[in-house]
């Protein structure tokens, strides 16, 4: 595997469903060890782009690579080399964190699954939550969880749908933290968030998606240097979105 | 450990977990008993019967007729078997097929596992290989209680030839429900909704069951839950000829039925097959068929989907 390639590269990656395009041709490269957010409304297609660069839909059109793995020919590969947190991540009800996580580590392949399991829930401070069962938890408990399921591989590209979503302040530092740790371990973070001040603190890069098109994509550094605060991230987050919202 | 591995052990170890799985399964074990104890019971009666009579017969002098218990077949005692098989057995099968795909898509886990290294095919190749052996253990279950039933009556007598049979049976009753929960696994990868995936392998269940018969043979469905009026001849008229010629063919229920009778040895003499199409043909190309319809449910399979309200 290559290590200069980008973490995420696309071109041309698009998606129709007959008349309507859900994602017009995204041109996007995204380095290593970044901290990429993406924003966008409603619908904007978020979604639908890190459901197409984890393999769980088809592209109908363009190119791209995770990891250096490409696509449409190395998915396997490619499949390896990613971590996926859904939004409103759900997980088998009636195991405990342990099982649900030997589960997914046994699925990734990985040698040291049992080991690994004791590490990645130690890391996330959850261990205390081994034997319990999933139905028990909270919406916090849960995203921990998931974010263990997601990280128990040692992915090198981690996308996260919405990960703040429904998670109290604290939730949020939490989350925050532990993806600044991960990040620091040299692991590339693809975000969907709809919360700027969240983008103007851990991102290190961030793109905009309006109605399928991306409509912006800088540095942080660029961002604050030219619009200086969260305020004017605001600001320019308006101005590239349109104020209608379409369907999901 | 391959993947299909991983998904088949989990599985069925999801399944042990499931209340409605161990109830069908109870429910299932206790019918087969039932079957089983019928047989037992009538023919200890026979048995209990003949002796006293074999006394009287002694005790007069006059010549002592053979048991009739003995005149046919041992195996067909156990004839019940078949109908419970086909329904208990074959719900049994389509439950359990359902709850393969739906219990990871109720869970919401499609998309953690559709983003994992491994292809649709392993996906597929776990979840039908685990409701193979789950049918096959339930199909185990009802050959051992049949083979003690028949191991403890003093009066039967099984020769190598009876216990391959035997062995047979259970085998194409296994086959004969591996259909129905492939079918379920097929059409709960493929529907939109958690009850059609129900529905649907369930209204395939009675139509093959209840309403095929009675197309093909003039087989009402109370004729159809008892093993041998089930294996009436078609009535002699035109409309029959040409339903039998033309429906025989797709009668699962029915070639399962036959061949069942043929096996256990309660086949009417001289009754034919329905349809042009020898039986095992009909319930290999049935197995092929639903086979491939779970196959490419679980290749097609919307992965990015999850959840109660998926």
């Amino acid at each position: 595997m290559q290590t200069d390639t980008p973490a995420v590269s696309t071109r041309g990656l698009t998606l129709s469903y007959g008349d309507f395009t859900a994602l017009q041709p995204l041109d996007l490269d995204i380095g290593r060890g970044e901290i990429f957010g993406f924003l966008g409304h409603n619908g904007a297609g978020k979604t639908t782009t890190i459901r197409l660069l984890t393999t769980l839909m088809e592209p109908s059109g363009g190119t791209a690579s995770v990891a250096g793995c490409d696509l449409a020919h190395n998915r396997i590969a490619l499949r390896r080399a990613i971590g996926y947190l859904p939004e409103n991540v759900r997980l088998y009800d009636t195991l405990t964190t342990r099982e649900n996580l030997r589960f997914f580590a046994a699925l990734s392949r990985i040698e040291d699954a049992r080991d690994r399991v004791e590490e990645v829930m130690e890391f996330l401070g959850i261990t205390d939550l081994a034997d319990r069962r999933i139905a028990t938890f909270s919406k916090g408990m849960r995203q921990r969880v998931g974010l263990a399921q997601a990280i128990v591989h040692r992915p090198q590209v981690l996308f996260l749908d919405e990960p703040t979503s429904g998670l109290d302040p604290m939730g949020v530092r939490q989350l925050r933290e532990v993806l600044e740790r991960l990040n620091g371990q040299g692991m590339t973070i693809f975000m969907n968030t709809h919360l700027l001040s969240e983008v103007a603190r851990s991102c290190s890069s961030i793109g905009v998606l309006s109605h399928g098109q991306l409509v912006f994509h800088d540095t942080i550094e660029t961002v604050n240097a030219r619009y200086g605060s969260e305020e004017a991230l605001e600001e320019l987050y308006l101005s590239v979105v349109p104020d209608r919202e379409v369907a999901a | 450990m391959t993947p299909s591995t991983i998904l088949r052990r989990h599985a069925l170890a999801a399944l042990a977990r499931e209340r409605t799985i161990a109830l069908v399964a109870a429910l299932f074990a206790a019918l087969v008993l039932v079957s089983a104890y019928l047989g037992w019971s009538a023919t200890s009666t026979v048995d209990a019967i003949y002796a006293s009579a074999t006394h009287w017969f002694e005790a007069n002098g006059k010549p002592v007729p053979s048991n009739p218990v003995t005149q046919g077949s041992p195996l067909a005692l156990l004839r019940n078997l078949t109908i419970y098989i086909s329904l208990i057995g074959a719900f049994s099968a389509i439950v359990i097929g359902y709850r393969m795909v739906e219990t990871d898509r109720r869970a919401g886990v499609l998309p953690l596992i559709g983003a994992r290294p491994l292809e649709r095919l392993d996906y597929a190749r776990g979840k039908v290989s685990a409701l193979a052996l789950a049918v096959g253990g339930l199909a185990a279950l009802a050959g051992v209680v049949g083979a003690a039933t028949l191991a403890i009556l003093p009066s039967v007598h099984l020769g190598p030839g009876d216990w391959a049979r035997l062995a047979a049976f259970f085998s194409l009753g296994w086959l004969y429900m591996m259909t129905f929960g492939l079918i379920a696994i097929g059409a709960s990868a493929r529907a939109r909704s958690e009850t059609v995936g129900l529905m649907v392998p369930t209204v395939v269940w009675l139509v093959l069951t209840f309403v095929w018969p009675a197309l093909t043979g003039n087989i009402l469905p109370t004729a159809a839950i008892n093993p041998i009026s089930a294996l009436a001849p078609a009535p002699q008229s035109t409309i029959f000829d040409l339903s039998a010629m033309l429906l025989g063919p797709f009668s699962l229920a029915e070639a399962y039925k036959y061949l069942g009778a043929e096996l256990m040895g309660y086949l009417p003499d001289g009754l034919p097959p329905r349809g042009a199409v020898p039986p095992l043909v009909v319930m290999m190309l049935f197995a092929a068929g639903s086979g491939l319809y779970a196959l490419r449910g679980c290749l097609k399979l919307d992965m990015t989907k999850g959840g109660p309200d998926a």
